[in-house]
């Protein structure tokens, strides 16, 4: 019998990861460094409230919204792609993070997300995004991708004029 | 004694602080060291019990008011030239207990920390990762 286990073992090779002189095996479900898409984000700033070590800021400018993450602080608990409903945030399985001293401030995940002026009046808004529009309506009409752009006042006004 | 430590770099001794750590990273630094899957030694890397034998400092932990002294003595007497790797969020920027009355402030302001290695805890491949360049580092110092 022992031949056999030794057949085994000769066969399987070491047991040993090869990293760092190979590629090493990461887990699909892996949380890792994590990707912000501000082109899906609607600056609910949920994930800013759920940050369980305070990693992710929002600053609010004029023209719209800086979004900041420290890899740094950010413990990979992926509560704020649980909690994203408009998937703007998601971690990917990319766990390469070490990093030099100098580089310790540069760890960071950054995306600008803007304002764009009402299509009526013109004022500096956010329109929620495609994949949020079709989370909630299941689909999209020209109706709705019309009223996207308006503000809240101007979607108000239009819609009590179609209804009278 | 300086033509032989052109030869430090190639078997450094690790030398591990638990600055007021949860454990998680000290978890993932024993698998390191003594799980085959991962294996450090292959780099040539030891751990060692006492800070006169370190080379590389692998520090854990947010650094508490209660340990930073001790913390700070026992880095002091680690010889130069020493490579000091901080492992997990917890010294590079505080962590979790970040705003916490009982933690001193981020390690790298009391020790000039070289290489950082994020993650709650860093998975042991990052963890070999940092080492490898910590590694590095040391060559290119002694």
């Amino acid at each position: 019998m022992w031949q056999l286990v030794l057949l085994k073992n000769l066969l399987k090779g070491p047991a040993t990861e090869a990293f760092p002189f190979g590629e090493a095996t990461t887990p699909a479900a892996y949380r890792g460094r994590v990707a912000f898409d501000p082109s899906a984000c609607t600056a609910c700033r949920t994930c800013q409230y759920v940050c369980a070590a305070g990693a992710i800021h929002f600053e609010e400018r004029p023209d719209g919204l800086r979004f900041t993450l420290w890899h740094n602080s950010c413990v990979f608990c992926g509560m704020c792609q649980h909690y994203c409903v408009a998937k703007a945030i998601h971690l990917t399985t990319d766990w390469h993070l070490s990093h030099e001293q100098a580089r310790k401030y540069e760890m960071v995940e950054e995306g600008w997300v803007p304002f764009r002026p009402c299509l009526q009046c013109g004022e500096l808004m956010l329109p929620a995004t495609p994949p949020l529009m079709r989370l909630a309506y299941r689909g999209d009409s020209k109706e709705i991708e019309a009223l996207r752009h308006l503000c809240p006042k101007c979607r108000q006004t239009r819609a009590a004029g179609r209804n009278s | 004694m300086s033509s032989l430590s052109r030869f430090a770099g190639k078997s450094p001794w690790l030398y591990r602080i638990n600055a007021g750590s949860c454990n998680g990273c000290d978890v993932e630094l024993a698998t390191t060291a003594i799980i085959p899957r991962y294996d450090v030694e292959r780099l040539g890397c030891q751990y060692c019990a006492s800070p006169k034998h370190a080379d590389i400092v692998l520090i854990t932990g947010p650094l508490t008011t209660r340990v930073k002294d001790k913390v700070l003595s026992l880095y002091d007497e680690i010889p130069n030239p020493k490579v000091t790797v901080a492992i997990g969020i917890c010294p590079i920027s505080g962590g979790v207990f970040r705003e916490s009355y009982t933690m001193s402030r981020p390690v790298d302001e009391y020790i000039p920390v070289d290489v950082n290695v994020p993650g709650c805890p860093p998975r042991p491949q990052a963890i070999i990762e940092g080492i490898a360049k910590a590694i590095k580092i040391l060559e290119s110092r002694s």
